[in-house]
């Protein structure tokens, strides 16, 4: 297909970095908060929306592409991108470089959050063979565990806070990368329309955060009889 | 105490291209709307430091005396700027000058900003006007095009965008918001469109169009006003556009 001059790979990866973190990342980072939001609303639709994720069919084969390849190629990525930047905003303090520096600063903080959030939940879980039926329970379990302290929360807060701004900011700059935001007041506008997006994610994850530390689930078996 | 009568400036200096650089201050008598430029030719006629030390007259490059021409940019109390029009009154003291920090240093303030120029051409940064036949006379160009090719075609090239971006670095190669922008200003003519898709794929590989990480920096040092961050989002778009059609469309 096509003709891709060996320079242009380089361009075609960077501009693959900048699409995966809309999709499928930034797809799912929304589609993640705003289901767990359920929570919020009550026990039994957020046990259930928990099941049925985890009875998927293909669920692993969908996580691994839809999720952990793209995931690992738009972190390698921009690991390589922060290490050929001089971050310089002591000297030239604008708001843009700022976010320039807040957009690294939320990629790493969000990269060390990823390997601990799922180092206690997605690892435990195929561990211990629970990721098929009866997910929830074991889930709801583990949160109730990660939210008891405000240690876990903190945690929590500041990962999602990260991944929210990551997110909005990395909307804004993707929509210049590939063209689709042009003129100045086009980007200072559309640079407002994510970040309230941004802060419309938050809202919904730090909601899930709030009602699990006041209120901790009772674990029960989705359906009587199960373990 | 100093004196308000005096002027005092701290200097960078480096030798040679290859030696380590020191720093030197002078004090000099305070002359009405002196800038940054008349204060190293009064030291160029007298150089003697702070000290009493006379050492060798601080090198510096300059041209234009009116910021059209760009060679006489360094940081001045810190940030990019042209020597011309800092103008001393204006600055607080002591007036710190450094050399830019993202080019070859050649002496003192003197830096080599040839990569800006090879990059210039790589990116074909002219249009034809003639070759073994006559092209004929080019299109007539809507008023509203020319005003907005008329701003980038300000760029004088000074490097300010480049030594204030994050992302343009002395390891690496990125090309920098001037070039783009220049891109851009030959591609909206109708003469040099011919060559458009040349120009799109020079900034489609390493140190590209795709490096920038949009700090948008450039665009507040820039002493011509030149919209280049919205330049960047444009070439961004003609990239994307020949991406396509080179995935699709080849």
């Amino acid at each position: 297909m096509g003709s891709i001059s060996k320079g242009q790979v380089h361009f075609l990866l960077l501009k693959i970095h900048s699409l995966t973190g809309l999709v499928p990342i930034g797809l799912f980072l929304t589609f993640h908060l705003l289901v767990n939001s359920l929570r919020t609303v009550g026990v039994l639709p957020y046990q259930w929306s928990i099941d049925v994720i985890n009875n998927l069919p293909f669920l692993i084969w969908i996580e691994i592409f839809f999720i952990y390849i793209p995931l690992l190629f738009h972190s390698f990525m921009g690991i390589y991108i922060t290490q050929v930047a001089k971050l310089n905003a002591i000297r030239y303090r604008y708001p843009r470089n700022w976010m320039y520096v807040l957009q690294r600063l939320t990629g790493a903080v969000v990269f060390v959050f990823l390997i601990y959030h799922m180092g206690t939940t997605v690892a435990p879980k195929i561990w211990n063979g629970h990721h098929l039926f009866e997910a929830a329970p074991f889930l709801i379990d583990v949160m109730n565990q990660e939210f008891a302290t405000w240690t876990g929360r903190i945690i929590y807060l500041v990962g999602i806070l990260s991944a929210t701004f990551h997110f909005a900011n990395g909307l804004w700059a993707f929509c210049i990368s590939w063209g689709i935001i042009v003129g100045p007041r086009a980007q200072r506008n559309a640079s407002i329309v994510f970040m309230l997006f941004g802060g419309a994610l938050t809202v919904l994850g730090f909601a899930t955060v709030l009602e699990f530390s006041l209120h901790p689930v009772d674990v029960v078996p989705t359906f009587k009889g199960a373990s | 105490m100093p004196d308000p009568k005096n002027i005092r400036l701290k200097i960078k200096r480096q030798d040679r291209p290859d030696t380590k650089p020191y720093w030197q201050e002078f004090n000099l008598p305070h002359k009405p709307l002196a800038n940054v430029i008349s204060c190293l030719m009064d030291i160029q006629m007298n150089p003697v430091t702070r000290q009493g030390q006379a050492v060798t007259p601080v090198v510096w490059e300059c041209n234009c005396l009116e910021e059209v021409c760009g060679s006489c940019t360094m940081n001045i109390n810190g940030k990019v700027r042209q020597a011309c029009t800092a103008l001393v009154d204006a600055l607080p003291q002591p007036i710190v000058l450094e050399p830019m920090s993202k080019f070859p240093i050649v002496r003192d303030l003197q830096v080599d900003r040839n990569r800006m120029f090879e990059n210039l051409k790589k990116v074909k940064a002219w249009i034809h006007i003639d070759g073994t036949y006559d092209i004929g006379e080019g299109p007539v160009i809507p008023e509203k095009q020319r005003a907005k090719a008329y701003l980038l075609s300000e760029c004088m090239t000074c490097g300010c965008c480049l030594e204030a971006c994050p992302q343009f670095t002395k390891d690496n190669d990125f090309m920098g918001a001037s070039t783009f922008s220049q891109v851009r200003l030959f591609n909206m003519h109708p003469t040099g469109a011919m060559e458009q898709e040349e120009r799109l794929e020079a900034v489609m590989g390493e140190g590209g169009i795709a490096d920038c990480g949009n700090a948008q920096v450039c665009v507040e040092v820039c002493p011509k006003k030149i919209p280049l961050t919205e330049s960047i989002a444009e070439i961004g778009r003609e990239t994307t556009l020949q991406l396509l059609k080179n995935l699709f469309l080849k």
